[in-house]
């Protein structure tokens, strides 16, 4: 599989390309529910959709929430920036996600994500939007953003590639935090060429973020697969049986494949939570309903009045966040909680990147298959954030991963995740290359095709 | 008697802590901000280097042992002057700690913590509403946490006057008032007055507390813990309406700003002016006091003593750089100065008429009156002002008078224009 980017740039397109595609998805978006904002594309590049946690200047950025409705941002993001100064992409619309980035399954939001695949089920969260249109198009690339697995799980239960950089190798100015620590802007697209693309486009250090690097990022392509058993231990015995086929495939193209024990990583959940949870909640303090985005109008009212009431428009999840997060930094409870949660995030990574040293990581990147609407509704919290378990070790040690599907079952995708080191993140890419020539992916969907 | 005090002092940086808006005052509100100062949703801080130059020599100046590696926390609590609705400031890694001033009579106050921070927006309130001016929001600030061991009104002033001088000397600007939080305990209990802003309220806030507190605890009443305001048009201290309690700010590391090494950061060269005053006061036997008041606020002072002690007699160079912060001259070339000097040292009375000359390099006009000419201006006033000699026998020390009017009018030196003046009231009146 090569670059759609570069077949799409090679290709003439009809006079009408970007009317049709446009109403086409406009069509569409009210059963998906893939976009908050369709904008009809300038006439010149490939389709770029943009997750709605990521500034794109002039246009409404909510990142699915009721408190930012009308906040309208005056500056493109960082990676928004790049991508855009190449002209070699048309912006095609905003895409859905949990309000914040607070979801595994897209339906944290006002209008819940639907899987193209299978409608009655699940897009995956937080970046719903973003595999939905990765899913449909095809011809486009997406930028989306993970936290926890926010890229990875939706991408896997879409069946298209979903890449998340080592941390701060992609700017995140003008990302509209959730965990700051924690999230990364990465992409989605239908093959790992295109997202290799995207991150020679995107990468490097950025003034206005200061946690952005200059570190060079390899390509080191490990024929040493790890599996860890405490995590493919929790994985649905269907999947997991699945998954050793694909395991046995790649052991014929070569790799060798070894299992190991790491206990400290059922730590990751709790630990990843407590920290995303407290920061959270301090990103989300700054939405008082006055100076951008949803506005109460009744000055009448005293400044705690005021802003408590500007603070219902939060969804449940987000309020959830709020209070635990502030509960988790309260200064009795803080060194049991989250100074505690910074030491275990600090040991995995010694952990995992001894382990990474000379090899991958690999897993089924989701323990379930996507689940029904209904059935995802019906999940208490806990057990909604315990579907993260085979994303959050990567995501909460910073870790380049790559979610692809190897497989399918019953015209749903069954999708794998590869683990680089710190910087290897061409490593991993280049290990979904490789797999590409072995294996065609399917689409049920080819809008745009020429 | 305890008093501690955690004072707000704005760094002098072209742009704000963590953006490239200007930190120039300016009258027009909230045109001096952007998306980060503003804390717009997307938007990120980025660490003014300028900032931890000021803030490291700071902590410097007050002889705080310095980290190489410092951190910045979120302080998170609602309010509508913090954008964010949490302030970037420090915690366990601030830039310096464990600080020390030496003020008046050997007194050492400890310096607990200094830390780096944004100031928030401005909150300009009205009967019926607040408005807000954000340029202010995102101005570098340092903190500056002493411990309680201020034990006098005498030492809080002198406490707050090495304190700007030594800020003075390094550059920041003064006149930018600095705002401060009062702890002061008479009893048992602390009493916190908050933000109270510029030092002459800092002081009326202490002395209205002391008089508080001491009143209170002759009645036996001892003084409860308390957050207290004070108010500048009464002049009072008064129970905010806060609650007491032990603030929970939340606070977490600040996720956006990595730790910064700053062990290869410069401090900005400086002079104490309290050390400087002792020391030319020692070598030129003079009194450090007058020195040190001659130059606390004045670099200009301080540099014309320097390039000028070796060349003229300490005493008249003292006297003449009174006249110059007298006469508000900010730049006197060497000749001037060696004129200014020549007047002191004759003797003569220097008032503007002179100071204008000698800036000019013109000769100084003065009355070449001889001894008769003085004496006879002298007789001439009283006749015109008869009544003075009859005053005079009841008042003697109505010479200085008619001797002042003489020497006004002649230019004359005043030592012996008022022997003279003397000498003729008691001929004329008869008396000796």
């Amino acid at each position: 599989m090569s670059s759609y980017i570069e077949e799409f740039e090679s290709k003439v397109k009809p006079k009408d390309y970007y009317d049709r595609l446009y109403d086409e998805l406009v069509r569409l978006n009210p059963r998906l529910n893939a976009f908050n904002a369709l904008i009809k594309p300038d006439k010149n590049g490939i389709p770029l959709s943009v997750k709605d946690n990521i500034c794109v200047k002039g246009i409404e950025a909510t990142a699915s929430s009721k408190i930012l409705k009308g906040y309208i941002p005056p500056f493109n993001a960082t990676v928004v920036e790049r991508v855009l100064k190449t002209k070699r992409f048309s912006i095609i619309g905003k895409t859905n996600m949990d309000e914040f980035g607070f979801g595994s399954f897209g339906i944290n939001c006002e209008k819940p994500a639907k899987n193209p695949l299978d409608e009655e089920r699940v897009a995956g969260g937080s970046s719903s939007g973003a595999a939905i249109a990765t899913a449909l198009l095809k011809y486009h690339v997406a930028i989306a953003e993970s936290t926890g697995g926010s890229i990875s799980a939706p991408a896997a239960f879409c069946g298209v590639v979903g890449f998340t950089p080592t941390y701060s190798v992609i700017s995140r100015y003008g990302l509209i935090d959730y965990a700051n620590s924690l999230d990364k802007i990465g992409f989605m697209a239908r093959s790992a060429d295109d997202i290799r693309v995207m991150l020679d486009i995107t990468k490097g250090k950025d003034n206005r973020d200061s946690t952005s690097t200059d570190s060079k990022i390899v390509g080191l392509h490990h024929k040493k697969l790890v599996i860890i058993d405490e995590l493919i231990d929790k994985v649905d015995e269907k999947i997991r049986s699945q998954f050793f086929e694909f395991v046995e495939k790649l052991k014929n193209l070569g790799y060798t494949v070894k299992n190991i024990n790491l206990n400290e990583i059922d730590l990751s959940i709790p630990a990843y939570y407590l920290i995303a949870m407290a920061e959270a909640s301090t990103n989300l303090a700054k939405f008082t309903g006055f100076k951008y985005g949803f506005k109460l109008n009744d000055f009448s009212k005293n400044y705690n009045e005021f802003f408590a009431e500007a603070r219902e428009e939060f969804g449940t999840e987000a309020k959830r966040r709020v209070i635990l997060g502030t509960f988790i930094r309260s200064a009795s409870v803080k060194d049991k909680y989250y100074s505690k949660s910074l030491i275990i995030r600090k040991e995995l990574i010694d952990k995992l990147s001894k382990v990474l040293k000379d090899a991958f990581l690999i897993s089924p990147t989701m323990p379930i298959m996507p689940p029904k609407i209904s059935e995802a509704n019906s999940m208490s919290p806990v057990q909604n954030y315990a579907t993260d378990i085979l994303t959050i070790p990567p995501n909460l040690c910073g870790l380049p991963h790559i979610s692809f599907p190897y497989s399918y079952s019953n015209g749903l995708p069954l999708s794998a995740q590869i683990v680089g080191s710190q910087f290897n993140d061409y490593g991993v890419i280049s290990f979904v290359s490789e797999w590409e020539k072995n294996f065609e992916y399917k689409f049920k969907y080819n809008i745009g095709e020429i | 008697m305890k008093i501690g005090l955690e004072i707000h002092v704005a760094l002098p940086t072209k742009s704000k802590l963590f953006c490239g808006c200007s930190t120039e005052q300016v009258d027009t509100p909230n045109i001096n901000i952007c998306p980060i100062c503003m804390g717009f949703p997307g938007s990120k801080p980025s660490l003014n280097e300028e900032a931890i130059i000021l803030a490291k020599s700071i902590a410097n100046i007050l002889n705080c042992k310095i980290r190489d590696k410092i951190s910045f926390v979120r302080k998170v609590y609602f309010y509508p002057d913090l954008p964010k609705s949490f302030q970037i400031t420090q915690l366990q890694e601030s830039i310096g700690y464990e600080g020390l001033i030496i003020i008046d009579k050997g007194k050492r106050i400890n310096i607990r913590r200094i830390q780096i921070e944004e100031d928030p927006a401005k909150i300009i309130r009205s009967e019926e509403y607040s408005l807000l001016d954000f340029n202010r929001s995102g101005i570098p600030l340092v903190e500056i946490v002493t411990e309680p061991d201020i034990t006098s009104e005498e030492e809080l002033t002198s406490f707050i006057f090495t304190l700007k001088a030594r800020l003075y000397y390094l550059g920041i600007d003064i006149d930018r008032e600095i705002k401060a939080d009062l702890n002061i305990s008479l009893g048992k209990e602390r009493v916190e007055v908050k933000n109270v802003t510029g030092t002459k309220n800092l002081l009326e806030a202490a002395r209205y507390e002391i008089e508080r507190q001491t009143e209170l605890i002759s009645r036996g009443i001892e003084p409860t813990k308390e957050t207290r305001s004070y108010d500048e048009k009464e002049r009072k201290t008064k129970a905010s309406r806060e609650k007491e309690s032990d603030e929970e700010y939340g606070y977490i590391y600040e996720p956006d700003l990595p730790e910064y090494n700053i062990k290869n950061y410069s401090i900005r060269e400086t002079v104490d002016p309290i050390e400087k005053a002792k020391e030319l006061a020692e070598k030129h036997a003079y009194n450090p006091k007058i020195i040190l008041e001659a130059i606390a606020f004045d670099r200009y002072a301080l540099d014309l003593i320097e390039r000028n002690e070796e060349k003229y007699n300490f005493n008249s160079l003292m006297q003449a750089i009174m006249e110059i912060k007298r006469f508000k001259i900010d730049n006197i070339d060497d000749l001037s100065l060696k004129m200014l000097l020549e007047e002191i040292e004759g003797g003569f009375q220097i008032d503007k008429d002179t100071i204008s000359s000698i800036i000019k390099h013109e000769k100084v006009k003065h009355s070449d009156f001889s001894q008769e000419g003085i004496d006879n201006g002298i007789r001439e006033f009283i006749e015109k002002n008869p009544d003075i000699l009859r005053r005079y026998i009841k008042n003697k020390k109505l010479a200085d008078y008619v001797a002042g009017e003489i020497i006004k009018r002649y230019k004359a030196k005043p030592k012996e224009v008022l022997k003279r003046t003397i000498e003729i009231l008691n001929s004329m009146t008869g008396q000796k």
